[in-house]
């Protein structure tokens, strides 16, 4: 949540859009700003207020499982961390009768008489991510849902299988607080049901109702889990393998059955439920769970009106497969599930990708109206005098102060050498606890910091930029971890947690002493950028970046720029692919920022962020050009298995094949009459491993256009899950309506082609009749997927991973789906992963936006924990450079003798280096020889403690 | 008295300490008898150190990562 | 000409969309204004309690 921390973020709480005027680049908006109560810069967040609010009320964050009062927060990390009055069931505000919580609020920051303001703002454009809605209670109550106590929806399980929710983790039956045994998930409520006006998949269900099987499953090992799809849908990346591995490990039951109703009989619930070869079942659970859908905001309409945006009939953003990221109205645009149901990397996504758009309408402006946060210079001489070490040890609510006694560990850090001052916290990470440490490194001229909390690795960066506030060196904290891996994995033997954590902290208080200011080092940034690929996601990305107002170079091995999207002839939403093809080249090529290089291959990338040479090869000759970034949008290829006499028999096509038949007149496809499509030909286990995502959408678009043009022509739909995911189910139930025959085979018995005299059939069995069918075949049409590009060699050249599937493996699955484990390399598209043209579209706008950062910033930031060689004692021996997994030592001519050197840029401070230097010439920033080993001397003292404590009968 | 050994862990800063907060995260019990150092990388770890642990009376050395 | 263009940005929402586009827009050299009816921004995922497949922590 660093969003609460940047001097560029102003958040706006309890606020709703009124008006909005103006044109693109100048926006007036009005928002309504309803009153909190509490003033946001007295309140400390110490729960006083709320320990004593008489009103109780549901707790809505808990979803209802929970208590809370009148006066509250949301959750302990909320922010901004401020509490606040619910207006409807405060007693002073409804009542005038109460004002408890005024009285026991120390800072007094309780305001009964806040009133409703009005705030204008001057903005250049408008992103709208409301997210979005719930589905009606009266659609869950179809299943029982508030009728029978123990059908609960998906959140309300989140939040039990939640450690800090309303039963600390434990999975228990509202009706009776007892485990239950047998467990059902009922997916697609409120989803894919034309009934309830939700005729659209929510695409995200089937992957968290695995999630939340499994976490209960593991905190409940004994429960027995069903769920019931209508279709398995977990087309992400690697979202079928984490799929099949949970219901292996797990052993779920998975059962193709809508189940229309739940009823209550006796203590159980019990599921009536027809299976696709048409039996009745009727099972019994003690608790269901209805993976309820995404509905559309319910702010959707209101904002409409207000804008002027259209929504689609489903009450999301209506927007265009070119402009996945745009509404109608220019300077709106729209991003994450009001655009449409979606899950969170696809969310992050189109996040940065609309930072994008924002970027390009307001590059003229950039820069103007940002504020710089200043910090004040270091206090050089605090720095050097000895070593004033303050501690603070955290509460983290009941996270650590529950198991570790904090109160003993402060004492204790007070008595060890250098410490000036020891304290505990409530919440460290709070932002008045930070102003505190601020004031406290002034007060105590304090020139060390320990924090006994939770983990470095999410909240150092945090307590460093407070020691930049109060004018310290960020290098100059070291925190003992006493959450993660102390408390909350010794929750069973206090003492002896706090005796660990004791140890933790001295071994901190160890370090701290001997850690020195590091200096921040920054490395310019050449404002260029190579795209590597010329398809529709390079040349949107190189269009974004250059509309930005950065130099790019775009390479495509082809002589022709297009890529893929050259071979589609049809779109699900009615536009012209060729068009939106023809529009980016065009714009390409007149673009003045954008050098096109066709026929040009990258053969050399060498450098680090901000500052890369490559070498662009073409058969006349080579070019070298620096830049500061690379996306990498080198898509992928068709599959093309041998399978079905594929490449043999003219009578077998791939789908992309079909899509150029749809063009001609007459030919194959005009003279057969029975056209047959098998899906997953080659993919999802068989040849490749993984689902394309979009062979489902295709075969439904291509179907559709068949039927459309020869009414009485005959097509199937040979499949295994049809994942028409998001509003593309609606083309779905269109095709079924237009006489399309879907029919679903299993895994093991594939459909066969046979061949009687001239004509072909595709045998398949039939799950309903139970029955062999031979289908006649005229045209056998193929769904093959999409094979990865040739990805290997550029791997190797910029040094960033594949996935086992051969795709290029993203810096985080979910928060990082653009960046590439190496900085300043960023992917799209097909060369990600498989995934239809709107979202490649999005895709490539959300590389663009990630390259442009440090572009826009002029420089990296490099964490000064890399290497420092000291070339006084470097002996020129190279084995650090051979050594550096990451190419950043080199060895330099100093006089007439080799010393190594440390590329400052590429060095992530592994330390491989320090550790074999024969002659210790090598120090690692915050990991220096001298404080590693303070630390393992002071680890020492907790052995000779333990031996002191021991009875002596040992050493005898 | 049963034996309680002390171990001196050293933990990868990307992998395994990030590991061992995991752990946390998902409430798992262990023995309490470990001290953990974090390095951003094991390659960091000098066998000076895992000597200077055992030296000063470390009964095992865990170097994670 | 028109008038000179704002450098501000209104972001409508504050689940995790709207933060990560307040966050890339501020590293882009934008003034955010961040608006959400609730009283604090998290949105639903800050509800959740680990994410598939990776079964990470939300927060």
């Amino acid at each position: 949540m660093e969003a609460g921390r940047s001097p560029n973020i102003e958040i706006i709480t309890l606020a709703e859009l009124k008006e909005l005027s103006g044109k693109p680049g100048n926006f007036k908006a009005k928002l309504e700003v309803r009153p909190r109560y509490v003033d946001p810069t007295k309140c400390t967040a110490c729960g006083m207020c709320t320990t004593y609010c008489p009103k109780e009320i549901v707790d809505e964050y808990n979803e209802g499982l929970d208590f809370t009062a009148s006066i509250h927060i949301d959750y302990p990390q909320a922010v901004p961390t401020v509490y606040y009055i619910d207006e409807k069931s405060c007693l002073r505000l409804n009542h005038e009768s109460c004002q408890l919580c005024a009285n026991v609020c120390g800072p007094n920051a309780i305001e009964f008489d806040e009133k409703p303001e009005e705030r204008e703002l001057e903005v250049g454009a408008v992103v709208l991510a409301i997210g979005f809605g719930r589905v009606p209670e009266e659609v869950l109550e179809r299943y029982g849902y508030g009728k029978y106590p123990d059908v609960l929806t998906s959140l309300e399980i989140e939040r039990l299988t939640c450690a800090s929710g309303p039963t600390e983790g434990e999975i228990v039956r509202p009706s009776d607080f007892a485990h239950p045994h047998r467990i059902a998930f009922l997916q697609c409520v409120g989803s894919r049901d034309e009934t309830c006006g939700n005729g659209y998949c929510s695409t995200v269900c089937c992957m968290y109702a695995m999630k939340e099987a499994s976490v209960v499953k593991e905190h409940a090992p004994e429960a027995e889990i069903d769920l019931f799809f209508m279709d398995i849908r977990t087309m992400g990346k690697g979202f079928d393998e984490a799929f099949n591995r949970a219901v292996e490990k797990y052993g779920f039951r998975t059962i193709y059955a809508r189940v229309p109703k739940v009823e209550q009989v006796g203590r159980k619930l019990a599921l009536t439920y027809v299976t696709e070869d048409g039996k009745t079942h009727r099972d019994f659970y003690d608790m269901v769970v209805l993976s309820v859908g995404l509905d559309a905001p319910a702010d959707a309409e209101r904002l409409a009106d207000l804008l002027g945006i259209e929504l689609n009939k489903f009450g999301f953003a209506a927007t265009k497969t070119a402009a996945p990221l745009e509404t109608n109205v220019p300077g709106i645009f729209v991003a994450g599930a009001f655009q449409g149901p979606k899950d969170i990397p696809e969310s992050v996504v189109q996040a940065h990708g609309v930072a994008a758009e924002c970027s390009e309408l307001l590059a003229e402006a950039r820069g103007q109206d940002v504020v710089h946060k200043e910090f004040p210079p270091e206090d050089v001489e605090l720095e050097r005098e000895e070593p004033r070490i303050g501690v603070f040890v955290c509460h983290c609510g009941v996270n650590i102060a529950s198991v570790v006694d904090v109160e003993a560990v402060r004492d204790y850090a007070a008595k060890l050498p250098h410490v000036v001052l020891s304290e505990n916290v409530m919440y460290s990470c709070s932002q008045d606890a930070q102003a505190d440490l601020v004031k406290k490194i002034k007060e105590y001229r304090l020139n060390r910091i320990v924090i006994a909390a939770c983990s470095p690795r999410t909240h150092e960066p945090l307590f460093q930029e407070s020691l930049r506030e109060a004018g310290l060196n960020p290098a100059l904290i070291e925190m003992a971890n006493i959450r993660d891996q102390c408390a909350w994995v010794h929750a069973e033997d206090p003492e002896a947690a706090t005796k660990k954590a004791m140890d933790q902290v001295r071994m901190a208080v160890a370090k701290a002493a001997r850690l020195e200011p590091l200096e921040l080092q920054k490395v310019p940034v050449t404002p260029v950028a190579l795209v590597i690929g010329g398809g529709a996601a390079g040349m949107s990305a190189a269009l974004s970046v250059a509309d930005q107002g950065y130099e790019v170079h775009l390479v495509e091995r082809e002589e022709e720029l297009g890529g893929n999207l050259r071979r589609v002839t049809g779109l699900l939403s009615g536009e012209d692919p060729q068009k939106i093809l023809d529009d980016l080249i065009k714009r390409v090529q007149k673009h003045e920022k954008i050098k096109v290089h066709t026929g040009t291959t990258v053969e050399n990338i060498s450098g680090y962020v901000g500052n890369f040479t490559s070498t662009l090869r073409r058969p006349e000759g080579s070019e070298v050009v620096n830049h500061g970034v690379v996306i990498i949008a080198t898509g992928g290829r068709e599959n093309r298995p041998e399978r079905f006499g594929l490449g043999e028999n003219d009578r077998v096509l791939t789908q992309l094949d079909l899509e150029d038949e749809l063009t001609r007149k007459g030919g194959r496809l005009s003279r057969a009459r029975s056209i047959v499509m098998i899906q997953c030909v080659g993919s999802r286990g068989d040849g490749l491993n993984y689902c394309s995502k979009l062979c489902c959408q295709q075969a439904v678009k291509n179907a559709l256009r068949i039927k459309k043009r020869y009414p009485k022509k005959d097509v199937y739909v040979l499949f295994r899950d049809m994942r028409t995911y998001g509003f593309s189910e609606d083309a779905y139930r269109e095709a079924r309506k237009a006489g399309v025959i879907f029919l679903r085979y299993q895994a093991e018995e594939k459909p066969e082609l046979v061949t009687q005299g001239k004509s072909l059939r595709v045998k398949v069995k039939d799950a309903l009749l139970g029955e062999e069918l031979l289908l006649p075949c005229d045209l056998l049409v193929l769904s093959v997927g999409i094979a990865p590009g040739e990805n290997e060699e550029l791997s190797k050249l910029i040094k960033a991973p594949l996935t086992g599937d051969g795709f290029f493996l993203e810096a985080h699955v979910k928060l990082m789906p653009v960046e590439l484990p190496v900085e300043g390399v960023y992917v799209c598209g097909l060369a990600h992963a498989p995934k239809p043209l709107d979202e490649t579209l999005a895709q490539a706008r959300a590389a663009a936006a990630k390259a442009v950062i440090p572009m826009a910033k002029g420089f990296v930031e490099v964490p000064p924990i890399v290497s420092r060689v000291d070339q006084a004692k470097c002996i020129g021996c190279g084995i650090c450079a051979d050594l550096c997994p990451y190419g950043a030592i080199r060895l330099v001519k100093v006089g007439k003798r080799k010393k190594a050197e440390t590329i400052t840029a590429s060095c992530k401070g592994c330390g491989i280096c320090a550790s074999h230097c024969p002659v210790l010439a090598i120090s690692m920033g915050g990991f220096t020889d001298e404080a590693i080993l303070a630390q393992i001397e002071a680890f020492g003292e907790f052995v000779e403690k333990e031996a002191a404590e021991e009875p002596k009968e040992e050493a005898a | 008295m049963a034996f309680e050994p002390k171990i001196l862990s050293f933990f990868c800063h990307w992998c395994c300490y990030a590991a061992a907060d995991s752990a946390g995260v998902a409430r798992y019990q262990y023995p309490p008898n470990n001290r953990v150092v974090r390095v951003m990388c094991t390659g960091r770890i000098d066998p000076r150190f895992i000597v200077e642990a055992f030296y000063v009376g470390a009964d095992g050395v865990l170097v994670g990562g | 000409m028109g008038k000179k263009k704002s450098g501000k940005v209104l972001v409508l929402g504050g689940g995790v969309t709207g933060v990560q586009t307040a966050l890339d827009l501020a590293s882009l050299g934008y003034y955010v204004y961040l608006v959400d009816k609730k009283a604090s921004i998290g949105g639903v995922m800050a509800q959740l309690d680990k994410t598939f497949p990776t079964n990470d922590c939300s927060l």
